[in-house]
């Protein structure tokens, strides 16, 4: 089976280049893959008696549960004849049909490959696979249908076809996942013997009702049937193939596939009974309401695959057996009158039956097939579709407790069906003769005759001699009921219920065809009851979506940066915030913390300056004090730091806080001094968040600060830094000692920080300052910036030394360098600070980088130690070893990051030394005027360590 | 210590870095040919070669046994391999893609491709670490890199927007990041993954300290992989970066980050207290990339929801939590990389110049496989692949994912993931109908853009395409093998997992 399915696969994507080379006669040449795959499950289906299966399997994705396991019994063998031999009479048929066609290798390729997806499903034992196939036919049918692709109305159907049959798709996935659970495997063969457990398992409910949701989708069952008629958009020998005998089965094939698994119980009938019901009766009364051949067809399969689900859902000997030669029969005249219908559009160029009659003269061949198809699609004597009919009048009159019900819908809907084979038939080649445009009409060519007349033929043949049947159908009926049924077939039973059943539904529809007219208009003028059905509800329901996601759109991504950190605040403040309240066990307790205040005088008054600073920053309206402010509350910051006995944090906080000040201040040469108003509304919202997500940051700390700590990690870090470090400075000990590695991938960021703010600087155009031309700085800044730099570099180099028993160190050192360059810049502007620097400042995060890892490296080669281990000297009473070396390399590193960022900045803001007049605005300008002086936030954290 | 020993522990921890020591140096050089000419045409194939000599390394030690170096804050071997590998692909991938690209907009900046290897070195940073700050530090290298991509073409305003807004957002959620760090660390005394979850949490009271740690560590990642509620910083960066460069955003460092949050998933947090927390911001995601995915006009913004989407059906893994689970997660980010790559990929190579800049509207599109073929084909793989239909890798993806979830018992969620997909068919499906089904004439943007003429398409960038979609296709044939080599990382790093650590 494997083979035959990769023979097809094969088959499908060689078409195109046998289309090529066959030229004329492509139909032909390439209707003997399909051929040959008939020839072959016929001879393997000798060994496939009621008994004997055949089963090939091969892994897959093992973990999972998906295998390629195939199975061959009397189900899919008679579904596997039925998608071949029928596959192969259609192929010659499109070939004629679609003559000269420019993408008609596309199309065969298409079709091989939904052929190929359709052998897959009916040959799956695995679930997963059967899903995989499943699918593969609803994409091809989507490319199938939206073939005709110049036309508006073919695409939106393939589209809502494919929407319909995907999502029920999902759905089938979801159950068998549910039903892999419950029966503990994913072969049906397995699930099979499971079949009492399943339905005693709590997953059966779900798992049933999921997968009668995909099937009912994929069979075109009320209320998912909208789409079938829509789809008759697609090319003619698509919807002979798809609609009729293949894909619109696929459904009916799971349900019967499952039966012996899920089948039997209460629920099972009473759902297939009543969307069968429903559903045969809503498409026997669409078939009439419309005049387009096509359309009248799809209403008439509607009518057809529900019976099947009708006749499945009964699920006993007599409607399985009932339902697998109903099966047959519909298939071939649905195929046969689709192609047909096919050949009269082609010949007279239209499908509206009331444009047509008296073309049997005209087109004999194509009429004799007709008649047949037609004449057992009426279900009358001695046709196949005569046989079906009194089987499936005898299944439902064999149900109990149903009654009458069943049967009554039975012949209403067969009676409607009678008429529509009136319509698809009689009316066309019968009575006066008319054509659209009165023109002559011609017999289709050979290749579009042979096919109806041969599927009319095995009709006839059937009807005459059942018994031909008996084999394939009784083995169908044994893997569908799970056990062997006796079975027997025969074109006359003699006379019984049945029969005049049959009497009465012939003549029911003959009056029917007779009064067709009025009953259309009668039923046209019922076309509003339409408004509120199903197509409307998925119409309506794929407007709702769209609305919702504009609405969607609109709330949430207004594009403004501001209400993305609201969103992002405000789920921090609930998220963390409401655990904290509602889990932490955290209670508000002002009285405790008013006393702490009072024992900290100092500390609270600071807070209480930073506080207003703060305060101050988010009223002002000019930007350049508000930078300002900024800069106290980082000060304040760092006087706290001071205040709580860490002066190397505090030195870092105060050298990066003012190089962001300068930093924001120089940018802001480009910016509007003065920012918008919010709306009060806005500022409201902002004000409440800032609270909202400050008292939560409060709240963790204050929680953490009350939980008892544990002290191991810093005792160990104090009790080691001496004799591990040779340094007093627990702090920078850690930097450049004990977590050096973890320092040497900080300022690798730093670097890499520091190319990038470069890049994008160096892309950039200058733009021009709008506080005009700079002044000439002061004489007396000029003098001071001089005395200065050398007392600052001095300074930082100082602090480097001393860093590692002192506070100090390379971070502290590199800003304090840094910072001394940044005055000169002010004072001197960019050249002349170019001239004094030498070299471009991003050298030094090179060499800085160089001479860290070079210091971890002594280590290694020396003693053999790991990377970055410290080695040391003892000169005199002076320890020296390769961590001051490494924090030589921070120093660098920070000096190049900070020099490199303003240099670039320097060179965009004031434009070189002569700017050209250009007369751009900055682009950022209008995105930018909120957070100024957050610009270099996120880098130089790794400073704050 | 003798010699000998030295270079034994030497030759132990190298290899570890040996891909991030490779694209680092060549990122050098490039700089440096570059410092000479900015523009010349050998830098980004250095790169490429960089990167390829690095993946052939990890594909050397895809099979061998996991372990750490560096004292435990590296991990090499399987897993590590695995994310590594990918993120090499994904940066191969983008490199060549972006060289006609960038040519084009007269972009192609040597300094540009080896920001483009900093980044890929940042991702295999954190997807190959053990400990918090290597997390942090390859992060941020990851970040910063990719903050300066995102504004890259600094004439449109769209991407400098863009770009600021990735930057602030995501310097803030690196704070919440790091904050978080601080305190896992303050309540388990150790930075490695693997100690971090045999730190005993109740005797210290440091319950509430590493709970809180984790919930705002939780958001810096989140923040990253573009999960909603914090996903808001995406369609405004992917639509505003160069095409080819936001393939590899999506793509690479969510793989990356993917990558490392599983290890602390697994490593370092017992499963049952992220299950709901997981599984609801899966929910919110699924919902929130899928549906507003369909009211785009902009193909480049429908992308950008739907690797929001696609983020959702990973976190729908991770929810799960179990070893399964994140075998198909790491199954999923695969599939993921190569089609969204391919995607963008298409995206980048039709794209044309209107009035009002780079244009990538949808209608702008139609009827293009016709006149594109090879364009046309690939993008309905990559389409039919991201909606899931088999027999492409995404169906097989997807299944991977959603499979363990069920057996762990999540199948409400599940069934809101198949729900979502069923919605996501609409808007992918609708570029197949644009691409093959409309025809130029009907669509007044389309004759413009045949008008102002499409840019000729480069034969190298055509082949990185195809290669996708037959990888994607292929993928269909040996998921069973890739998913099981998956599920074996996970039964050898936990074997490992007592020796890491430090």
């Amino acid at each position: 089976m494997l083979l035959a399915l990769l023979f097809s696969i094969g088959w499908a994507l060689a078409a195109p280049l046998l289309v090529r080379a066959a030229g004329r006669a492509a139909g032909w040449v390439l209707a003997l893959g399909p051929a040959a795959l008939f020839a072959g499950f016929l001879a393997a289906g000798g060994t496939v008696g009621p008994e004997a299966s055949i089963r090939e399997t091969a892994a897959w994705v093992p973990t999972l549960g998906v295998e390629a396991s195939f199975v061959l019994d009397g189900l899919s063998l008679l579904f596997a004849l039925l998608v071949t031999g029928l596959g192969a009479v259609i192929a010659v048929y499109a070939g004629s049909y679609l003559h000269g066609h420019r993408d008609l290798g596309r199309f065969y390729l298409l079709f091989f490959a939904f052929l190929s997806a359709m052998l897959g499903v009916v040959l799956a034992d695995n679930l997963i696979l059967l899903f995989i196939f499943w699918e593969g036919t609803s994409l091809c049918s989507y490319l199938l249908v939206g073939f005709k692709h110049e036309s508006t109305p073919a695409r939106t159907s393939a589209l809502q076809a494919l929407l319909v049959t995907g999502a029920g798709g999902l759905a089938l996935l979801a159950g068998f996942l549910l039903l892999g659970i419950a029966g503990g495997s994913f072969e049906l063969s397995v699930l099979m013997e499971r079949g009492a457990a399943i339905r005693s398992h709590d997953l059966y409910l779900p798992a049933f009702l999921l997968i009668a949701l995909g099937a009912f989708t994929k069979s075109a069952q009320v209320p998912f049937h909208f789409w079938l008629p829509n789809a008759m958009a697609a090319p003619t020998p698509v919807s002979a193939y798809l609609h009729s005998a293949t894909m619109v089965k696929a459904g009916i094939y799971l349900l019967a596939r499952t039966d012996p698994i899920l089948g039997g119980t209460g629920l099972w009938t009473w759902t297939l009974a009543a969307a069968g019901a429903a559903t045969m009766l809503v498409g026997a009364v669409g078939a009439l309401r419309h005049t387009d051949l096509k359309k009248v067809l799809a209403y008439s399969t509607i009518t057809a695959l529900g019976t099947l689900v009708v006749l499945l859902g009964l699920s006993y000997g007599a409607s399985i057996k009932a339902a697998i030669v109903f099966l047959l029969v519909h298939a071939l005249y649905k195929s046969a009158l689709f192609l047909v219908a096919g050949s009269i559009d082609h010949e007279t160029g239209t499908r509206n039956v009331l444009h047509l009659g008296g073309l049997r003269r005209a087109m004999p061949l194509t009429a004799a097939a007709a008649v047949l198809a037609g004449l057992s699609m009426a279900g009358l004597p001695p046709l196949f579709g005569f046989v079906g009919k009194e089987l499936a009048y005898k299944a439902k009159l064999g149900v109990e407790n149903l009654g009458w019900l069943l049967p009554t819908i039975a012949v209403t809907a067969n009676a409607l069906t009678v008429a529509a084979a009136g319509i698809l038939v009689a009316r066309p080649f019968f009575g006066r003769r008319r054509t659209p445009d009165g023109s002559q009409v011609h017999e289709a060519p050979l290749g579009m005759w042979v096919g109806p007349v041969v599927i009319g033929l095995v009709g006839l043949a059937f009807g005459l001699v059942p018994g031909l049947l008996y084999a394939p159908v009784s083995a169908a009926v044994d893997a569908v009921a799970g056990e062997p049924v006796d079975i027997n077939l025969a074109l006359w039973y003699g006379v019984n219920t049945a029969l005049y059943l049959s009497l009465a539904t012939v003549a029911l529809g003959v009056a029917a065809f007779a009064g067709w007219t009025p009953i259309r208009y009668a039923l046209l003028r019922l076309r509003r009851l339409s408004r509120a059905g199903p197509e409307r509800a998925y119409e309506a329901g794929l407007d709702g979506l769209f609305r919702l996601a504009a609405w969607q759109t609109r709330f949430f991504e207004g594009g403004s940066v501001r209400s993305y950190l609201a969103a992002t605040f405000g789920v921090i403040a609930l998220a963390v915030g409401g655990t904290l309240l509602l889990r932490g066990g955290v209670s508000l307790q002002p009285a405790v913390l008013l006393d702490g205040l009072q024992a900290l005088p100092y500390e609270t008054g600071l807070v209480a300056i930073v506080g207003a600073a703060a305060l101050v920053a988010a009223r002002l309206r000019s930007m350049l004090l508000s930078i300002t402010s900024l800069g106290v509350v980082g000060l304040g910051l760092a006087l706290l730091f001071v205040m709580m006995s860490a002066p190397d944090l505090a030195m870092t906080q105060f050298l990066v806080e003012v190089l962001i000040v300068v930093i924001a201040l120089g940018v802001m040469q480009a910016l509007p001094l003065a920012r918008e108003v919010e709306p009060r509304g806005r500022r409201g919202r902002d004000a409440v968040l800032a609270v909202a997500v400050g008292a939560t940051v409060s709240m963790l700390l204050l929680a953490v600060l009350r939980l008892p700590f544990d002290a191991t990690v810093p005792q160990y870090f104090l009790e080691e830094s001496v004799p591990g470090g040779f340094g007093r400075n627990v702090v920078n000990v850690i930097l450049v000692d004990f977590r050096a590695l973890d320092t040497l991938g900080e300022i690798a960021v730093l670097a890499v920080a520091a190319v990038g703010a470069f890049v994008v600087l160096k892309l950039g155009r200058p733009a021009r300052s709008r506080l005009g031309p700079p002044p000439v700085p002061s004489v007396v800044l000029r003098a001071g910036a001089r005395l200065l730099l050398a007392l600052l570099v001095v300074t930082s180099l100082f602090m480097l030394w001393r860093g590692h028993n002192e506070p100090g160190g390379g971070f502290i050192g590199g800003l304090f360098a840094a910072s001394a360059v940044v005055l000169y810049l002010m004072a001197f502007r960019q050249a002349r600070t170019e001239r004094l620097l030498r070299v471009p400042p991003r050298s030094a995060l090179g060499v800085g980088l160089a001479v860290a890892v070079g210091s971890g490296l002594v280590g290694v080669a020396l003693a053999g130690a790991p990377f970055l281990t410290g080695q040391w000297v003892a000169v005199g009473t002076l320890k020296l070893g390769t961590p001051l070396l490494f924090d030589v390399g921070v120093f660098l590193v920070v000096v190049g990051f900070t020099l490199t960022i303003v240099l670039s900045l320097e060179r965009v803001v004031a434009g070189p030394p002569q700017p050209p007049q250009q007369p751009l605005a900055s682009p950022e300008a209008a995105a930018a005027d909120r957070q100024p002086a957050r610009l270099n936030g996120g880098t130089t954290e790794p400073a704050e360590v | 210590m003798e010699l000998a020993r030295a270079f034994s522990t030497m030759a132990a921890d190298l290899p570890a870095i040996f891909s991030m020591i490779v694209v680092s140096v060549v990122g050098l050089v490039m700089l440096t040919v570059a410092a000479f000419r900015s523009d010349h045409p050998s830098i980004p194939w250095l790169g490429v070669a960089g990167m390829v000599v690095a993946s052939a390394w990890e594909l050397f030690q895809l099979g061998t046994e996991p372990g750490t170096a560096f004292f435990g804050a590296i991990r090499v071997g399987g897993y590590a391999a695995f994310i590594n590998l990918l993120v090499l692909l994904a940066g191969i991938a983008t490199t060549i893609l972006s060289v006609p690209y960038l040519h084009r907009l007269k972009h192609d900046y040597g300094e540009v491709y080896a920001l483009l290897m900093y980044a890929t070195v940042g991702m295999i940073l954190l997807g190959s670490s053990n400990s918090m700050v290597s997390i942090f530090v390859g992060l941020e290298t990851m970040s910063v890199c990719l903050y300066v991509l995102a504004g890259l073409i600094r004439e449109d305003e769209g991407a400098v927007e863009a770009a600021l807004k990735y930057f602030l957002l995501g310097a803030f959620s690196t704070g919440f990041f790091l904050y978080g760090i601080a305190l896992m660390y303050g309540a388990t005394g150790t930075m490695y993954l693997p100690a971090m979850a045999q730190a005993d949490l109740a005797t210290a009271g440091g319950t509430l300290l590493f709970w809180a740690g984790v919930a705002l560590f939780l958001i810096g990642f989140l923040f990253k992989v573009s999960a909603a509620p914090f996903h808001m910083w995406t369609p405004d960066v992917y639509q505003g970066s160069p095409t080819p460069l936001t393939g590899y955003m999506s793509t690479a460092s969510k793989a990356a980050a993917f990558g490392s949050l599983i290890l602390v998933l697994y490593y370092a947090l017992p499963a049952e207290r992220w299950t709901l927390v997981l599984a609801v911001v899966a929910v919110i995601t699924m919902v929130v990339g899928n549906v507003m995915a369909l009211s785009q006009a902009n193909v480049k913004r429908m992308l950008a929801y739907s690797s929001i989407a696609h983020a959702g059906y990973i976190l729908v893994a991770l929810a799960a939590g179990t070893e399964a689970a994140f075998a198909g997660a790491l199954f999923y980010l695969l599939v993921y990389t190569v089609m969204n790559i391919g995607a963008f990929g298409v995206m980048a190579l039709l794209e044309w110049d209107g009035r009002e800049g780079r244009v990538q509207t949808l209608d702008s599109l139609a009827g293009i496989g016709t006149d594109r073929p090879v364009l046309g084909v690939t993008m309905v793989v990559f389409m039919f692949s991201l909606t899931g239909f088999p027999p492409f890798g995404g169906f097989f993806g997807k299944y991977a994912v959603f499979a363990p979830a069920v057996d762990a018992g999540l199948t409400w969620l599940v069934l809101i993931g198949v729900l979502m997909s069923a919605v996501s068919g609409y808007y992918y499906l609708r570029v197949v109908y644009v691409f093959w089904m409309q025809d130029r004439d009907d669509v007044v943007d389309a004759r413009q853009a045949s008008l102002g003429g499409l840019p000729p398409v480069s034969r190298t960038s055509q082949g990185v395409l195809v290669v996708c979609a037959v990888g994607l296709v292929a993928m269909a044939f040996f998921s069973g093998g890739l998913i099981e080599a998956a599920t074996g990382f996970f039964d050898a790093s936990a074997m490992a997992a007592a020796g890491g650590g430090g």
